[in-house]
């Protein structure tokens, strides 16, 4: 009868074992800075204001100190708020900078003075991967429509596992969690050309990745970054 | 062999490979009652191709009832009574920062019943065929929890029909030995995909029949005929289109002429779409003969 006591013992020790515990992931991705405001060209005689944000070591945006320059004053100048002025005509490389616990991280756009500032068509492309042992596949560019809406573009050549229960798509500064993403939506197209409209809060240059997760298992399927 | 019959029904590799039977009903009026708790903690699963990947750490445990009743000598009442499962999934934590990224959750709730008959076609010294329906009521928790991701059911009405083989033989003096074999298809609703079960077990007794071992082979074939996983919910055990091809060992001691222990252990050769880790059950039983 004791063994009996024992068996019931275990299995009242089990419930009670059964309990939450703490699974920790490598979050770290390397702080960025990243201009959200973009122009290839100024007019002469005219100004920009420059803007950029910084984001961490998880991927969260974080207020900085920022450090503008210019590297050809004399054809863009530029002040410590990132306010720019086309002087004359040339090319010069705008840079942002920002030192953070000894280390700075900088982002550089290029930049010509013409007679007459050209329309530009901003986007942002790049290529998913799988992570895991399920199929993705494709490339994807994020852009402005005619009616300016910001939308998530898939090729033909897109391809995704129909196998995973929960399949969502995100967009993400930190391509290891979901956490502090822009959620896009469930997938409901796993292979060839599709698209989804992005929210009109979010801007194109406020996110790095396109992420891929199962949500109910909470585990990475793939991403892609979006080319600066 | 009643007693051989009593302890070879033990709960398997997942709970819905419970029916492991053989081909022996129970005597009319004859009862046999285990209690058991069954759990399975996972940080792994297996995926579509066969390979495992990592997942947030989940957990299953289910305490149950299992109950057969012999209503004829031929016609046994079967009865699996999940009646407290507990599903949760772990806090993931930011090692960069140790901030919870994802709290934790769980839920307590039934589990999904099974209920059905085993019907004995034809039964002499050397042979035991036959033939059960398991009726799988979803009474358990569906979609629960902030994302739908747990779950004690998989919410779908499924029906079991099983053909056991069952074979008594000594091969060594003094140590009980049977054989038997299944085969079963399983018809899901739902848009769940139908099932092949199939499988045997090879169970010794010592120290005349009060000790059991037994070992098993559990196959689950996905017919893949219901909609992708991608449109199901069900997650962990209870996804679509799940396979899987396991083993397990379970040890039966009886401490007297009706009351017994078990422990048992099982694990996976193979699988698709579901956890891939150990499981582990330990049990009271009552043999009522």
């Amino acid at each position: 009868m004791r063994y009996s006591f024992f068996i019931l013992s275990v299995i009242v020790s089990v419930l009670f074992t059964a309990c939450i515990g703490d699974d920790f992931i490598d979050d770290f991705v390397e702080p960025v800075v990243r201009l959200t405001t973009i122009v290839d060209n100024m007019e002469e005689g005219t100004t920009f204001q420059f803007e950029a944000d910084y984001f961490n070591n998880i991927g969260v945006a974080e207020s900085a100190a920022m450090e503008w320059s210019s590297s050809n004053p004399a054809i863009i100048s530029i002040t410590n708020d990132g306010f720019a002025s086309a002087l004359a005509m040339g090319t010069s490389d705008i840079k942002v900078s920002v030192t953070k616990n000894g280390e700075t991280v900088e982002a550089i756009k290029t930049v010509a003075v013409t007679e007459e500032a050209t329309m530009i068509v901003t986007s942002r492309d790049g290529t998913l991967q799988t992570t895991s042992s399920y199929l993705l596949q494709g490339d994807f560019i994020l852009e402005e429509n005619d009616q300016q809406e910001l939308v998530l573009s898939f090729s033909d050549n897109y391809a995704a596992s129909t196998a995973l229960p929960g399949l969502y798509v995100y967009l993400s500064n930190n391509p290891n969690t979901t956490s502090g993403a822009h959620e896009i939506g469930a997938v409901e197209v796993f292979n060839g050309e599709h698209s989804y409209t992005i929210d009109s809060s979010i801007d194109i240059n406020d996110y790095g990745y396109v992420l891929y997760f199962c949500k109910p298992f909470n585990v990475k399927v793939g991403d892609g970054a979006l080319s600066n | 062999m009643n007693k051989l019959f009593f302890i070879i029904v033990i709960v398997s590799f997942f709970q819905t490979s419970l029916l492991a039977g053989g081909g022996w009903p129970q005597p009319k009026g004859k009862a046999y009652l285990k209690l058991s708790e069954w759990w399975l903690v996972a940080d792994r699963h297996y995926t579509d191709t066969g390979l495992t990947d990592p997942n947030t750490t989940m957990g299953i445990f289910n305490t149950s009832l299992y109950a057969e009743y012999g209503i004829t000598n031929k016609l046994t009442g079967i009865l699996y009574f999940p009646f407290f499962s507990r599903n949760y999934m772990n806090n993931v934590i930011s090692r960069t920062t140790g901030e919870t990224l994802i709290e934790g959750e769980a839920i307590n709730a039934l589990g999904d019943i099974d209920l059905g008959v085993k019907y004995g076609f034809f039964q002499n010294d050397k042979v035991a065929i036959s033939g059960t329906l398991l009726l799988g009521l979803p009474v358990g928790k569906t979609n629960a929890g902030r994302d739908g991701n747990l779950a004690t059911g998989d919410g779908e009405f499924n029906q079991l029909v099983q053909a056991d083989v069952g074979v008594p033989f000594n091969l060594i003096k003094g140590i009980s030995t049977y054989a038997n074999a299944y085969f079963g298809f399983n018809n899901r609703t739902n848009d769940y995909s139908d099932e092949l079960r199939f499988g045997g077990e090879l169970g010794f007794g010592f120290l005349n029949s009060r000790i059991w071992l037994i070992g098993r082979l559990t196959n689950v074939a996905s017919l893949k005929n219901g909609a992708d996983a991608s449109t199901q919910t069900g997650t962990s055990i209870f996804a679509n289109n799940t396979e899987f091809n396991s083993y397990s060992i379970e040890g039966a001691f009886y401490l007297t002429k009706k009351l017994g222990v078990s422990v048992g252990y099982a694990s996976a050769f193979r699988g698709e779409i579901i956890l891939a880790a150990p499981s582990y059950n330990v049990g009271v039983f009552l043999d009522l003969k």
